[in-house]
């Protein structure tokens, strides 16, 4: 079988989004292009409303992934266990359909169950070597300032993860709202995050949450997806060559 | 979908749809974040039946218990028994049955016996461990909470295989307060010492007073900080250099440290308690923690002593 690459966006916030896009259909449209959207809520005590609750829950179902919501304590390891579940359950599904091509409308559910064990093998073997994608998008705006030593733990936490698979593996970070556009691309495609990245220094202490657009954004980085030229210019470029491009103050920019 | 969403509960009389087994629930016996486990019966005897969140997880642990082979002497794990579906509303749930190991989870054994059989249970731990590491295999999630002692033998054995991984694999499951990633000592690639490195945090962890352990782990999780902790108690000191050299990941294999670790047992009940320790030892100790760590100088300090 194929080994197939796995797509993520990983949303960590706090709140509701207020501005722009429903981060509901931008999640939509991340699902349509191959990438699965898993989201975590992040609190400190009782802070997340009712909607804000069933907004995380959305943006999950909407895109394909899981969502959980947590202390900052439980961060780190809560985006090592999601990101694996949700890659577990895109090979299952991709398992699935192979089998339906093989055995007609036969799933792994009507396997009888040493058969599915074999196959429960095989999917965690095909997970461990399938090559992954991750794109975190920390929201940065001012409520999540306490909550960002933990993000920064956990991106670092999650980098070591990362690391330790035996398929080819990649992360960026993105943080939003971003100063010029909804995001900021703060930590560009890498399969190694020192410790030392800093995401508390020059946040954009904002009230607004463009989600939606963020979302829509971090589509834009990854490169299976083709885009609009000019929008491709601005992605592809920033992450890909900073090194000449560096005009805007990028570099001091990135490591926050 | 939330990541935990919550099982049913399993009803007091059941049976499987595929191989027909008759069970009777007795009692709940624990609950973890992808499962819920049962003391059942089944053609009269007792079996733990465990039934889980995500039927795939589930089915993968039983894929690493049939893998992993129990050797006849020393049984590492429980033996699996069944594999099958219940319908639960009318809906198929995946559950699976193995035998039950009457006993005592480590830390509360540990509690109640003394800290000085900590030792010995390291050692016994080692013992499956190495045989584990010989078929290919990690345990990855290695904590007091996954090891039961049996009554009556007093052995120690390995359940949860939710983390066992194939070496060379990035481990599948880990708790951060003994996980080497987590205290900033490596990553999470499956191989011996990953193990290892688990197995030196609960020996720390079980000899350690609980508030003295919160104290010290408060600021964050490094080696340094469990070093400080051999450092300052005396039941652990006698134990330093296997531990020391499990912390940094020097040993290769489960043999040379249990080899370590018996040694220091057996010195330890030969000579007296605290004879060896005194002020200018534990100075020589800490400028070698400083140059060990620097140096990463591999085994030579530990003849210094």
């Amino acid at each position: 079988m194929k080994q197939p690459t796995l797509r993520q966006i990983l949303l960590v916030t706090d709140g509701c989004s207020n501005a722009g896009i429903s981060p509901v259909a931008a999640a939509s449209l991340a699902r349509e292009q191959g990438i699965t959207v898993n989201v975590i809520g992040v609190i400190d005590r009782h802070e997340m409303g009712e909607q804000g609750e069933r907004e995380i829950r959305e943006i999950a179902e909407a895109g394909g992934g899981l969502s959980d919501i947590v202390y900052p304590t439980q961060l780190a390891q809560t985006v090592q266990m999601l990101t694996r579940k949700a890659m577990t359950r895109t090979i299952h599904q991709v398992v699935n359909k192979e089998l339906k091509d093989i055995l007609g409308d036969s799933t792994l559910e009507r396997l009888e169950p040493e058969k599915r064990v074999q196959v429960a093998g095989m999917v965690d073997e095909l997970g461990e070597r399938s090559s992954m994608e991750v794109v975190m998008l920390v929201d940065t705006s001012a409520s999540m300032k306490t909550k960002l030593p933990a993000v920064q733990q956990a991106i670092h936490d999650f980098s070591i993860s990362l690391r330790s698979r035996s398929g080819e593996s990649r992360m960026a970070v993105c943080s939003f709202p971003g100063k010029h556009q909804h995001l900021d691309v703060r930590i560009p495609w890498t399969d190694q995050v020192e410790k030392a990245h800093q995401l508390t220094g020059s946040l954009a202490v904002s009230g607004i949450t463009p989600t939606g657009p963020a979302i829509v954004e971090a589509i834009a980085l990854f490169e299976h997806v083709s885009l609009p030229a000019p929008l491709a210019d601005r992605y592809r470029r920033e992450s890909g060559q900073r090194a000449e491009d560096d005009s805007e103050g990028y570099l001091e920019d990135h490591v926050f | 979908m939330y990541s935990k969403s919550a099982f049913p509960p399993l009803p007091r009389e059941f049976s499987g749809r595929w191989n027909h087994k008759r069970y009777s629930v007795i009692r709940p016996l624990g609950q973890g974040a992808n499962g819920a486990v049962y003391l059942a019966t089944q053609a009269g005897r007792k079996l733990a039946v465990k039934i889980g969140t995500d039927p795939l997880d589930l089915l993968m642990e039983v894929n690493m218990l049939k893998s992993v082979q129990q050797v006849r002497d020393v049984k590492i794990g429980p033996l699996l028994c069944d594999v099958d579906d219940l319908l639960i509303d009318g809906k198929p749930c995946t559950f699976y049955s193995m035998e039950y190991l009457e006993g005592e989870r480590l830390d509360r054994y540990a509690g109640r016996v003394g800290r000085e059989w900590v030792p010995v249970l390291a050692v016994q731990l080692l013992t499956r461990l190495e045989i584990l590491h010989a078929q290919g295999w990690v345990f990855g999630d290695l904590k007091p909470e996954n090891v039961i002692v049996t009554h009556g033998d007093k052995q120690v054995r390995l359940v949860d295989f939710g983390g066992v991984t194939k070496k060379g694999n990035a481990v599948r499951q880990f708790t951060e307060e003994y996980d080497r990633g987590g205290w900033q000592a490596g990553d999470r690639r499956a191989e011996a010492s990953y193990d290892l490195f688990s197995l030196a945090v609960i020996t720390i962890r079980l000899m350690t007073p609980d508030e003295q352990w919160k104290k010290f782990t408060r600021e964050g999780r490094t080696v340094a900080r469990l070093c400080d902790i051999i450092r300052e108690n005396d039941g652990l000191y006698p134990y330093r250099m296997p531990l020391l050299k499990a912390l940094q990941g020097i040993y290769k294999d489960a043999a040379a440290m249990k080899r370590d670790m018996v040694t220091a047992i057996r010195l330890r009940s030969s000579s007296g308690r605290k004879k060896e320790r005194g002020s200018a030892a534990g100075m020589v100790l800490g400028g070698l923690f400083v140059a060990s760590l620097l140096t990463l100088a591999g085994t030579l300090y530990c003849f210094w002593f």
